[in-house]
């Protein structure tokens, strides 16, 4: 077990590494520059120039990023240009934001996509079966931002449930907070629920296939243990995977949603970061996420062994 | 009936809790700090210019120059000016304003360490005296015609010396606001200035802005009631509807933005005139507002906006013609017409769809032109910066931006001896009538060297809640002075 932990833990150094090089790269070789998107079309292209050597932008491209990686394999991820601040602080200060919402979506995501896949597997090829993937059709063809304004227009506009946008902040409470969280939750969560339906429907009637189900009911055993513990249980390799990489996109997804219901996220943050030219904060979030990404999926096939003791003792060896 | 009474009440209570001194401004972007001496950003000084910090002059909401933190001042030449301060006026942490604050913020404007992004607005001074402690004289090089204007710019504001390092966070001045509380990533709120030289002012307790940077959702907020005023956020196509609801009141004014179709003077076929010129007559500009603005913007023909003083209208100067058109583009040599490129920032709405118009109405007298969108970091970077482009359209929001068409490495690459002489001239012209001479007849050549293609001036678009007053209409510089607006009684 050590020796597969120690394995994982390098590959996700090389990882972090290659993702943070391809951003460094990406973010300069794209046309545009920082310091002329501060002073704007208006400012004095002399005061223009003075700011691009302030902040250190005439030097050679490998120079600061070994800079840059210095610091940060030191915890420095530098100062933000926009902004002036480090940039550690203010990925922390929209993590309060974009967690809990990530969090929530995949909450929804689980709590509709599993018991409506299921449903649908065993409903196959009847009413419920088809009613069901209409629904996720639709959840997959509508985009997240048109159901994130299709909530608002009903909830806050037409019934005033809930405020359009925003975020007060923690401090002003959990119920509030998370009443500004729950739209953005919902309209972000509904377009994964709708894969992850497909997903486990389709993993489950795999399984539902296998000759050791038909035995289970040959037995006599009760649908419902059929389902629960014969079926669920086998089915969850594949139900799994889909859903990590779901919450990955979930994080990638939370990017328009910030936008549309005005949430202090990092998804806004980044995008914001990219407009600007924030070339030290688009690394330092883009390291942050892909970080974010590769703990998802340690997780995930830790979660894999739990689930299928197989995996287990094939990693042990 | 039961439903209808519950109704009214709901509306009568949220009319109560609505709160008659707060107000909530939605704005599209958040400023990327407080500082207007270090960034020239319009989302800065949408918060902080004349609501937090203010100058010695203003420009009001007719777009007049008139004394402001200096009462009055004085010159004999033109060239040395006293200033006479406005006495009692108090910064927010309760220092009162002196000479010597004056002197402190204009050479640190002048000193190139400290990156001010205008540092040629303050090239002109050579030399700054404090008689006494509400008297200042400056001396300039020579006669300067936009020294006063200058010194109202955002980037000349008073605020006291002692305050210079949280000018980014926290800005201290004098204006009818304080910097009450920065939650960022969400909203900025200002308190009254109990103390404000102004008697009477401001008339609201509290201002707090909410970043919404999505038009939809700004629009959505305005009529779920969680923002008062949308400063910035919609669109031309939400004003008939807004304008439907009772419940609303829409703002529509001028602004000073000149929205142009520039085309590379440097490049052939736009470094002929007569193509320039073709290019004009082949522009149908009424329905390009029609098509892009939904009707709302002003039709422009020269460089200046209507807010100017010496505004002359030359809209129907040279007129949609496009059988004059064909026949300039023959004579050029470009009787078949020719392909180009339109490169458009889509960052602003309004240059997509009036690419989108032109392109169209340019087909018919066979320039054919491919739309390319190109994102503003890059617009800036490519069109702005190296003048790599055929066409492009955009919105120059300055004041007072003639002097771009002097410039011959701007981005337009219009190279005009006569035109850049009549500027200079205009630069050291106080005499108004002369300069007015001078600008008719630098607006007039603009108009037959045609270097750009002037479409319409950006209408200024806000939306409030009834009930809301005092907003500018037009938006002569660029600040929402919300010193005077007030909930009716």
């Amino acid at each position: 077990v050590r020796r597969y932990l120690l394995r994982r833990l390098a590959s996700f150094g090389v990882t972090l590494l290659f993702v943070s090089a391809l951003a460094f790269i990406a973010v300069r070789v794209l046309p545009g520059d920082p310091a002329l998107l501060i002073m704007g079309p208006e400012g004095n292209p002399e005061a223009t120039a003075r700011l691009r050597t302030a902040l250190g932008l005439d030097r050679p491209i490998p120079v600061q990023y070994l800079e840059w990686l210095g610091g940060a394999v030191r915890g420095d991820l530098g100062v933000s240009i926009q902004y002036d601040v480090p940039v550690g602080w203010l990925i922390a200060s929209r993590l309060p934001v974009t967690l809990p919402l990530t969090a929530l979506a995949g909450l929804f995501m689980v709590a509709v996509a599993l018991p409506l896949g299921l449903y649908a597997a065993t409903r196959h090829r009847r009413a419920g079966d088809y009613a069901t993937m209409i629904v996720s059709q639709l959840g997959i063809a509508v985009p997240s931002f048109w159901t994130g304004l299709l909530l608002i227009l009903l909830f806050s506009v037409h019934l005033g449930w809930v405020r359009s946008g925003g975020f007060e902040g923690w401090s002003a409470g959990l119920g509030p907070a998370l009443r500004s969280l729950l739209l953005p939750a919902l309209a972000l969560g509904a377009f994964q629920a709708a894969v992850l339906v497909r997903a486990t429907r389709s993993a489950v009637l795999d399984v539902l296939r296998e000759d050791y189900v038909r035995t289970a009911r040959a037995k006599g055993v009760g649908e419902a243990r059929v389902i629960g513990t014969h079926t669920l249980r086998n089915a969850l390799i594949p139900i799994l995977t889909v859903a990590g990489v779901q919450l990955g996109q979930l994080m990638a997804g939370s990017i328009i949603l910030e936008s549309v219901f005005a949430l202090p996220g990092l998804g806004r943050l980044a995008l914001g970061a990219i407009a600007a030219r924030d070339l030290p904060l688009v690394q330092g979030v883009a390291l942050f996420v892909a970080s974010s990404i590769v703990i998802i999926n340690f997780a995930v096939d830790i979660a894999y062994a739990l689930a299928d003791p197989r995996i287990r003792h094939d990693g042990g060896r | 009936m039961r439903v209808i009474l519950a109704l009214l009440m709901v509306l009568w209570a949220a009319g109560v809790a609505a709160g008659q001194g707060n107000l909530v401004v939605q704005v599209t972007t958040e400023p990327p700090g407080l500082d207007l001496t270090a960034s020239p950003a319009s989302a800065i000084a949408g918060v902080v210019f004349y609501n937090v910090q203010e100058c010695l002059v203003k420009v009001d909401r007719h777009g007049k120059l008139v004394p402001w933190l200096a009462e009055r001042w004085h010159t004999a030449d033109e060239r040395n000016y006293t200033f006479f301060l406005r006495r009692g006026v108090r910064f927010h942490n309760g220092r009162e304003l002196k000479a010597a604050d004056v002197k402190f913020v204009i050479e640190r404007a002048m000193n190139p360490e400290t990156k001010h992004p205008h540092p040629q607005h303050y090239a002109a001074i050579t030399n700054l005296v404090v008689k006494d402690d509400y008297t200042i004289t400056l001396t300039l090089k020579s006669p300067n015609a936009m020294f006063l204007y200058n010194l109202a710019r955002q980037g000349s504001v008073i605020y006291p010396r002692e305050a210079v390092d949280t000018l980014k966070s926290a800005p201290v001045g004098t204006g009818p606001f304080t910097v009450a509380d920065w939650v960022r990533g969400d909203r900025i709120v200002l308190a009254r200035n109990p103390d404000y030289w102004v008697k009477g002012l401001p008339r609201l307790d509290r201002v707090t802005y909410r970043f919404i940077p999505d038009p939809n959702a700004a629009l959505a907020a305005l009529k779920a009631g969680d923002v008062d005023v949308a400063m910035f956020g919609i669109g031309p196509e939400h004003v008939p509807e807004l304008q439907r609801d009772p419940r609303f009141q829409v703002v529509v004014g001028e602004t000073t933005s000149d929205v142009i179709l520039a085309m590379n003077n440097a490049r052939k076929p736009y470094s002929d005139v007569r193509v320039r010129r073709a290019m004009t007559h082949a522009i149908n500009k009424p329905e390009v507002v029609k098509g892009a603005m939904f009707g709302l913007g002003r039709v422009l023909g020269s460089n200046i906006d209507p807010l100017n003083p010496y505004f002359v209208d030359l809209a129907g100067a040279m007129p949609y013609d496009p059988a004059r058109a064909q026949k300039l583009l023959a004579e050029a040599g470009y009787a078949g017409g020719f392909e180009t490129v339109l490169r458009v920032p889509p960052q602003y709405y309004y240059t997509v769809r009036s690419g989108e118009v032109i392109t169209s109405q340019l087909q018919k007298v066979g320039v054919k032109v491919r739309i390319e969108q190109i994102e503003w970091g890059q617009w800036l970077a490519r069109v702005y910066k190296e003048a790599d482009y055929d066409l492009t359209i955009i919105g120059h929001a300055e004041a007072w931006d003639i002097s771009n068409y002097a410039n011959p490495k701007y981005y337009f690459r219009y190279d005009s001896p006569r035109f850049q002489e009549l500027f200079r001239t205009s630069e050291t012209t106080v005499d108004d009538r002369a300069r007015r001479d001078l600008y008719v007849k630098m607006q007039r050549l603009l108009v037959e060297d045609a270097p750009v293609v002037w479409l319409f001036v950006h209408p200024r678009l806000a939306a409030a809640k009834k009930g809301v007053q005092g907003l500018w209409k037009d938006l002569p510089l660029l600040a929402f002075d919300l010193s005077e607006v007030s909930w009716a009684k």
